[in-house]
């Protein structure tokens, strides 16, 4: 037990003063944080800007103008009328712009007093229509148009949407949804990356067979491997979800089901690391398939953004991918209370850590053919 | 091979260690360490200096042979063995981001000795590190590493020390540091094994040395019984007489070789020094100067193994 404690304290001296492992373990996720946050936290509140030309003078386009205001979506501005709209939105690389035809209250006014007469009333929205400004916009002035032709026509409105939220007994925003990614994230990246390069490192600077010449066992330097990560990620938790909750207002919960799946996700991408490290005998080379590894599957197990939204084939190659089932399980247990898919994804990933890491202890060894 | 009573530290039989297809890296040596001496491994690059060693410390397997460390088989009880060795490998290096205070605590840990800070300064100050004690490793110089490297490896008593090539790549002054701290750790009675390519290191330092050829021991004895046995008595310089100065002397009959420029003339005995110098009274070849030395384990060398060593590396 002495060996393993002098380990474990002597070893997290060096992981803290290496500025490389200090800063993807404790800097690195808080930025993340702090960025997405800044990005995403007010999504749905901010509105898009949409530019209009307005040709007609009469009172229904300001009646358009009005209510689009009023939906909150679009913030209107101006385009002078003697520009030609088309150049104008080329000139100013805008991705969406309204033009309402100098005819626009005329017509409706015929209409208005002659029902039998079909006149043309149209506005023409002019954009990138896979620009999700244009679709904001185009929403926008879909619902604008609707009560106008409510009211113009003299009609009730029958059938109402309503929204409401659909996630279990709270309410939670896209930041709580994003925390568990980046602890997830952080634990892979942390242990991953960081097995591999000790290993490496270990083995080409001679450590190895220098801790060899102790008395202490390979068996305590993993469980003093195992206890440095563990606890250097618990420390990152706390401060990530700390920044989280008094920041950006996360409502996301640290469980004690948190705890299980950090240590067993040390245990599942430490024996990972470990594996690429002892398997691959040139240390940048290991360092370069663990990055190789690492980074898609950042992207492709939902650490940041929901495996749903993701094509049908990637979301496939998702389920092959470990960290999948350590961020579904931590949104499990943080996000939706639910503990019986969290154990299910837990079991999974039990069963991927047991097999690296006793393969890697297997194959690691201290000793020189 | 007998226990734990007699007088060897280390006893070797019929070691081997072959690699395939057909590289005999160590090749059926045999040798014993008598326990409280210095005891050298000598011989160049390549030679199984150093394979040897890691048998010896557990941490290489051989491919037959036995092998004995302090009256323990190597192979059955290497943890008992820990205790009683202390290792400094071929090119040591320290953990970069421990201080020495911080790597010689973490070391006695290692092998569960509790140490206190005053012993812990007082190990530093052996090795001569007081004034870097609370450097960072990463800033220490080579010899200053080489110093740590023996502190750390002196940290649980050793009766037996391992020190494979402390000195290598070291400049004179650090070399002529650790080989104090060698003596020092020789006259506390513990045993070294030293292995080294430097001829003087193994002179200046070894009770008993061994010298290693492609995997062989081709001779081993004490320094002194080396050079009277496998030197040739007294050595006559003619400085600088180069290449023209030795085919004259060879014209007269006399047995020389030429080495960096100057010729030497190897003499058995008295007669036949005097019998050379009268010869080389009619030498016409220009020579700088002329002197005799006594021949050193650096002449057995070339004796034996027919080239020079520079470095480690065979001179052709």
């Amino acid at each position: 037990m002495k060996r393993i404690l002098s380990d474990v304290i002597n070893s997290g001296k060096m992981y803290m003063r290496s500025t490389v492992g200090t800063f993807f373990t404790l800097v690195f996720p808080v930025l993340l944080i702090l960025l997405f946050g800044a990005i995403f936290s007010n999504i749905g509140s901010q509105s898009i800007s949409l530019k209009v030309q307005n040709l007609d003078d009469g009172p229904y386009s300001q009646m358009l103008t009005a209510i689009l205001n009023e939906t909150g979506i679009v913030n209107l501005r101006e385009i002078p009328q003697p520009e030609d709209i088309i150049e104008y939105i080329n000139d100013e690389s805008l991705s969406v712009a309204l033009f309402i035809p100098a005819n626009f209250s005329e017509n409706i006014m015929a209409m208005q007093t002659n029902s039998s007469l079909s006149l043309p009333v149209t506005l023409i929205l002019y954009g990138d229509f896979t620009s999700s400004s244009f679709t904001t916009a185009r929403t926008a002035l879909d619902a604008a148009s609707s009560i106008m032709n409510y009211n113009l026509s003299g009609a009730h409105q029958m059938i109402f949407v309503q929204s409401a939220s659909a996630v279990p007994s709270e309410s939670f925003q896209f930041m709580d949804f994003f925390l568990p990614g980046i602890i997830g994230l952080t634990i892979m990246t942390t242990t991953l990356f960081g097995m591999t390069s000790m290993c490496a490192e270990y083995r080409s600077r001679g450590y190895f067979k220098l801790l060899a010449t102790t008395t202490l066992s390979k068996s305590e330097w993993l469980v003093s491997r195992f206890l440095i990560y563990t606890i250097i990620l618990l420390v990152s938790i706390l401060i990530t979800v700390a920044v989280g909750v008094f920041v950006f207002d996360m409502s996301a919960t640290l469980t004690p089901l948190v705890l299980a799946f950090l240590a067993i996700g040390v245990l599942l991408f430490a024996g990972i690391g470990m594996l690429l490290g002892t398997v691959i005998r040139d240390p940048e080379t290991g360092v370069a398939i663990a990055n190789a590894i690492g980074f898609p599957m950042m992207f492709l197990s939902g650490s940041f953004f929901e495996i749903a939204s993701f094509p049908p084939y990637m979301q496939t190659v998702a389920q092959f991918l470990p960290l999948t089932y350590l961020n579904d399980g931590l949104r499990d247990t943080m996000i939706y209370g639910n503990t019986e898919s969290a154990l299910g994804n837990m079991a999974v990933m039990i069963v991927i850590a047991v097999i690296f890491f006793v393969l890697a202890s297997k194959l690691m060894s201290w000793k020189e053919k | 091979m007998s226990g734990n009573s007699n007088g060897y530290a280390v006893e070797v039989e019929r070691l081997a260690k072959h690699y395939p297809p057909d590289i005999r890296a160590v090749d059926d040596i045999s040798f014993e360490i008598k326990r409280g001496i210095v005891f050298s491994m000598l011989g160049p690059n390549g030679a199984g200096k150093t394979t040897t060693v890691e048998i010896l410390e557990g941490l290489r397997s051989p491919t037959s042979g036995k092998v004995s460390v302090m009256g323990e088989n190597i192979l059955k009880s290497c943890s008992k063995i820990r205790k009683k060795v202390g290792i400094l490998p071929q090119d040591f290096e320290p953990f970069d981001l421990l201080k020495p205070v911080e790597a010689v605590t973490y070391w006695a840990n290692l092998f569960s000795i509790d140490i206190s800070r005053k012993e812990v300064n007082r190990r530093i100050g052996e090795v001569n590190l007081t004034d870097r004690k609370n450097v960072m490793a990463k800033k220490l110089s080579g010899g200053e590493k080489r110093k740590l490297g023996i502190a750390m490896a002196l940290v649980n008593d050793p009766e037996l020390l391992f020190l494979d090539e402390p000195t290598t790549g070291l400049d004179p002054k650090a070399r002529r540091d650790i080989w104090r701290l060698i003596e020092d750790v020789g006259r506390r009675g513990s045993t070294v094994l030293l292995t080294t390519h430097y001829l003087d290191e193994a002179e200046k330092l070894s009770d008993d040395v061994a010298i290693m050829h492609k995997g062989k021991i081709i001779a081993q004895g004490t320094p002194e019984d080396l050079v009277a046995e496998y030197g040739k008595s007294t050595v006559i310089v003619l400085v600088g007489a180069g290449r023209k100065g030795l085919d004259e002397v060879r014209a007269f009959g006399v047995q020389a070789t030429e080495l960096d420029g100057d010729v030497l003339i190897s003499c058995k005995t008295r007669a036949e020094m005097r019998s050379c110098f009268e010869k080389l009274a009619s030498l016409e070849a220009p020579i700088r100067d002329i002197y005799t030395k006594r021949e050193t384990l650096e002449d057995v060398f070339l004796n034996l193994i027919g080239q020079k060593m520079e470095n480690g590396v065979l001179q052709e």
